[in-house]
């Protein structure tokens, strides 16, 4: 089966958030209105009602010269997905374009997605039925499965207009980052592929213009080891044994040391103003 | 535009000076990207390092206000390394040209100057003439008193170091944007230069755009593919608007109003003798004029009316937006009508705009929201409610979406839209409104005998009958009809002055040049040649993607490049040919007389290096903003000699003794001018949702300021709140060796909405440029403190 990526050449992106309006246009999301950020940058980081977010990043290069610097930052559709791991309601699932989905009848809103997150773009929401009741619900970017199954390309590929966002075969996006980051090298001598391997490589891969810790990206992502136990020896004979509920409790312990040993973890990725 | 959007593609260097496209013309990046993959260069020349900045190669600083310096140094740096396009600059401009004895320049004043008046002879600037009328040339351009000569002479002034003191800009910085832009004075490759309201809202910002097309013409960049002087428009339809007319001292198509304070102007032959040139396409004038009064006046306008000429307004003022809103706040205006306009946030010195709308008695706003404007009167703007008299009414009107009908863009493409949704509640489109309130007064006045309302009621107002008018007879009376067969005209060539043909704006006619064939509904996305998409729309004027595409060619009609070709002459076919449409005569060979004049609407079909015809002199001169941090470097006059002052409480001036620190406005993209149409908008205002100044690391530094603070910007005219961000993209400018500090913030924000904030127009002063009013927003002095 062909697998797809969506492609992000960072250098050619000037910064319109068009990306950004398409995404809550598409996919129906209110508006969440933050506090000033101190940059021009809207929310801090993707949430459950904003699904991609434009950072800006302000970067004084080797050279001292400033750079000004813009990512689309969205989910990263891992090929080995921390959230599809750790979920013990087997809600959340790979379609056969390589997307990671949530499948929100089944999700239960546990939160163990969010906090092994190695990007953190997954967020809880909470909502309220029409008995008054509240509950929770994962969410973040889809890709626009709903769109690809149409034979479309994801919302914010589509009104990408400098061709910074480009959707299309794994291979031949590949060797477009490849290509890309090549004919860069000359302006900007740190540009690099951002296609970690720690998580089986992504379904979003960057051509970066600088190391990914300046856009606060992880180096080295991985999947938890405790989350890999969890989800392919433990969950899958703990339900056996025990049930599915015994089994989330145990799965909150394992997350909970994940969440300890993240924080300890940090890698100073944090840089952008 | 002389060029069009999709045409950037084809620049080898792109100077984008006054103008922030990544942020405010977004698409323009999607063509200045293919450019860039071919190879193309992005200069970025602003006072804050942009998002336009970030995608450049060169970027050079300059303080607000120094476009002239800038330019005039890139000018004479061309000179003297001997870059220019030495044979189109002799060829297609007045560089040959001799200046009559008696022109001067001294320390800053041309001669004629009349300071009292403030104003200038510009008889004294003349050129010299044969017996016959031809202008006197020196093909050598050596003569003293040549164009070529005296520009060269003038420009000596603005040597590297002076220019750089005075801008602000790092010498290798700006000698790098000299170098790369200048190598496109080639043949074979092609410059543009790409500019908006940051050239033009200055005291000098009609010489801003003359120095740039100045250096264009030297570099033989005007008439080339990826060349030009390409204006970025800020709203969708305001190439629309001021080709039909909107601006205060044009009728539609460029033609001027006529006034009561030009006696000549008294009489249609009169105005046609004075306002029509001997040579050059607007010789044809009269023709334009009369069809367009046959359009308007229709069976009212006859030969021995004069065809209706004297029911034109003819003023004995200056109407422009200035002028109007002084003379509202001195009590001298009734009422006004606000279509989609905003001016207590979009007006300069807007606190005094919002006074000033409570000396109306009434104003009609005709808006798709309740704005600052129509609102000025409520507690939230300020007012006491009980203190105002003005009664204000307030029309709802239909999004662009919710009507049909045509806009025109930076390209000069005019592109047809059809309605896609029905309005809400009773908004009604614009057009709606304006037709029947006409046909109403016009019942009013019925019968009437007063001279007053014969004007209104000779206006002849046939769209159909019924509240709403037929749109399609409005687009016909645009284009144009030979009267005596009724038949719609093919285009402008067939315009006549005898009243036998009409037409509503000479510049558009042939868009529409039969039935069923209004060609501002084209569509066809296939490439003609060269990406000018001949079928997609219409251009005016005649469908001409690039004009003065005439220049691509040599004096014998051979393009001057392969890589640059448009339009070559064809001797076995007799006529010019190429892939866009020629901007000149088809048949007129190149050795025909009048065969080189390549900027043909001219008078002698040469592109202007010395223009006798603007207000604050022939060449582009700098003189400092209104309010400056410093002395004039280049002469004791401070600021520019030819605009109008206006003194006392309706424009405070701020010194530098009290406000040390340069500010500028701009917009941001997620919000349309003064935000109306965007601050209503969620997803927009959820992206750009806090009214904020941008100020240098140092500035902030100096005030005990820290990122996210609320602080107080004050001017001369008045203080607003807003968080300050502070940020490594601007630095301070050293200016004459002194440190000059500048900021800048978006000017889109008001009290209603989702997105709110203070007004950045409560800072700025109202004062405009010399030609055309246009106010100074883009500089101006503040002082910046700790809320």
């Amino acid at each position: 089966m062909t697998k797809y990526m969506k492609y992000v050449d960072v250098t050619k992106c000037d910064g319109c958030r068009a990306c950004m309006v398409a995404c809550k246009n598409w996919n129906d999301l209110p508006a969440d209105p933050q506090d000033f950020q101190g940059s021009v940058q809207s929310h801090p980081k993707v949430s459950a009602d904003t699904w991609n977010v434009m950072q800006y990043i302000e970067h004084e290069n080797g050279k001292g010269d400033l750079e000004y610097l813009f990512r689309h930052s969205a989910c990263f559709h891992c090929t080995d997905a921390a959230c599809e791991k750790v979920c013990p309601e087997n809600a959340i699932s790979y379609t056969k374009y390589g997307t990671v989905v949530i499948d929100h009848d089944k999700c239960v809103g546990c939160g163990y997605c969010v906090q092994n997150c190695p990007f953190e773009v997954i967020s809880l929401k909470e909502y309220v039925d029409k008995n008054g009741d509240k509950y929770r619900k994962s969410q973040k970017c889809t890709m626009c499965t709903d769109r690809l199954e149409e034979g479309l390309q994801p919302a914010c590929v589509t009104t990408c207009h400098t061709g910074s966002l480009e959707f299309g075969e794994e291979t031949a996006m590949l060797k477009k980052a490849e290509q890309r980051v090549q004919e860069i090298k000359g302006r900007f001598p740190n540009a690099q592929v951002y296609n970690p391997q720690g998580v089986g490589g992504t379904h979003t891969i960057y051509v970066l213009a600088e190391k990914p810790s300046v856009y606060g990206l992880p180096e080295n992502p991985k999947v938890p080891t405790s989350a890999v136990v969890w989800k392919d020896y433990a969950q899958p004979i703990g339900k056996m044994m025990l049930g599915a509920t015994t089994m989330a409790l145990v799965g909150a312990f394992v997350t909970n040391n994940i969440i300890s040993r993240k924080n300890k973890d940090q890698d100073g990725g944090q840089g952008h103003e | 535009m002389t060029n069009h959007w999709n045409d950037l593609q084809h620049t080898d260097c792109a100077l984008i000076i006054g103008a922030n496209p990544a942020e405010n013309h977004v698409i323009s990046f999607r063509w200045l990207t293919k450019a860039r993959e071919n190879g193309g260069k992005i200069i970025s020349v602003d006072p804050r390092f942009t998002r336009t900045s970030s995608q450049a190669d060169v970027y050079a600083s300059l303080r607000s206000g120094t476009d002239i310096p800038f330019v005039g140094g890139m000018i004479k740096y061309a000179l003297d390394n001997n870059l220019i396009h030495k044979e189109y600059v002799a060829n297609y401009t007045n560089a040959s040209f001799i200046v009559k004895e008696g022109y001067e320049f001294k320390d800053g004043l041309f001669s004629g100057y009349d300071e009292a008046k403030r104003s200038y002879d510009k008889t004294k600037w003349a050129l010299e003439s044969n017996p016959d009328g031809t202008p006197v040339k020196d093909m050598t351009l050596e003569h003293p008193r040549s164009v070529f000569q005296l520009m060269k002479k003038h420009y000596s002034r603005y040597d590297v170091d002076t220019v750089t003191a005075v801008t602000g800009t790092p010498k290798e910085d700006y000698l790098n944007v000299c170098k790369t832009f200048c190598a496109t004075g080639k043949a074979g490759k092609s410059g543009t230069i790409m500019y908006a309201m940051g050239a033009t809202q200055h005291t000098v910002g009609s010489q801003n755009v003359r120095i740039y097309a100045i250096l264009q013409l030297l570099l033989g960049n005007i008439g080339i593919p990826g060349g030009g002087i390409n204006a970025m428009r800020g709203e969708s339809n305001v190439q629309g608007s001021t080709d039909f007319g909107l601006l205060y001292d044009n009728l539609t198509g460029y033609l001027a109003s006529p006034k009561a304070t030009v006696p000549e102007h008294a009489t249609l032959a009169g105005y046609l003798a004075k306002e029509t040139p001997v040579s050059g396409y607007w010789s044809n004038k009269p023709k334009f004029v009369v069809s367009l009064l046959k359009a308007w006046y229709g069976s009212n306008a006859t030969k021995d009316n004069e065809f209706g000429y004297h029911f034109l307004p003819k003023g004995n003022k200056n109407y422009s937006h200035i002028n109007l809103f002084k003379t509202m706040y001195d009590g001298g205006l009734d009422g006004a009508f606000f279509f989609g306009t905003n001016p207590v946030v979009g007006g300069p010195n807007a606190g005094k705009e919002k006074e000033a709308l409570g000396k109306l008695k009434w104003l009609v706003a005709i808006d798709l929201w309740e704005t600052e404007s129509s609102a000025f009167w409520q507690k939230a703007a300020g007012s006491n409610p009980a203190d105002i008299k003005t009664e204000v009414f307030l029309l709802p009107a239909s999004a662009s979406f919710e009507k049909e009908g045509s806009i025109s863009n930076s390209s000069r493409w005019m592109q047809y839209r059809w309605k896609a949704i029905d309005s809400r509640g009773e908004a009604r489109p614009d057009l709606d409104i304006i037709h029947e309130l006409a046909t109403k007064l016009k019942k009013l006045y019925a019968g009437s005998s007063k001279s007053a309302d014969k004007p209104f009621l000779a206006l002849d107002w046939n769209y159909g009958t019924g509240d709403v008018p037929d749109i399609d007879l409005v687009a016909k009376e645009i284009n144009g009809y030979d009267l005596t067969t009724g038949k719609l005209l093919p285009g402008f060539g067939a315009l006549k002055d005898d009243g036998t043909t009409s037409s509503g704006n000479w510049i558009y006619s042939g868009f529409y040049p039969e039935e069923g064939k209004n060609k501002s509904k084209n569509r066809d996305n296939k490439d003609t040649g060269g990406h000018h998409y001949l079928n997609w729309s219409f251009a005016w004027p005649m469908n001409r993607r690039i004009i003065y595409n005439r220049a691509s060619a040599d004096a014998n009609g051979n393009p001057w490049s392969k890589e640059k070709a448009v339009i070559w002459w064809d001797s076995l076919q007799n006529k010019w040919v190429g892939n866009d449409v020629p901007d000149f005569k088809a048949d007129t060979a190149p050795a025909a007389p009048g065969g080189t004049g390549a900027f043909m609407m001219n008078k002698d079909g040469v592109a202007l290096l010395f223009a006798p015809t603007l207000n604050d002199g022939p060449f582009p001169e700098h003189y400092e903003p209104y309010e400056s941090p410093m002395p004039n470097a280049f002469s004791s006059q401070e600021i520019n000699p030819a605009i109008t002052l206006f003194e006392g409480d309706f424009n405070k001036r701020g010194f530098k003794s009290d406000y040390p620190i340069v500010a500028t406005t701009y917009r941001v993209s997620e919000h349309w001018q003064s935000g109306t149409m965007t601050r209503n908008q969620e997803w927009l205002s959820e992206l750009a949702g806090h009214m904020f100044v941008e100020i240098s690391e140092e500035l902030a530094k100096e005030k005990g300021i820290k990122n996210k603070d609320k602080i107080v910007v004050t001017s001369a005219r008045g203080e607003i709140e807003a968080y300050a961000m502070v940020t490594k993209r601007y630095k301070p400018f050293k200016v004459r060796g002194k440190q000059v500090h500048q900021i800048g913030m978006p000017w889109h924000f008001g009290f209603k909405g989702y997105a709110t904030g203070a007004t950045a127009n409560r800072l700025t002063p109202h004062i405009g440029d010399a030609n055309t009013m246009i106010p100074e927003y883009k500089a101006f002095l503040c002082d910046v403190r700790r809320a």
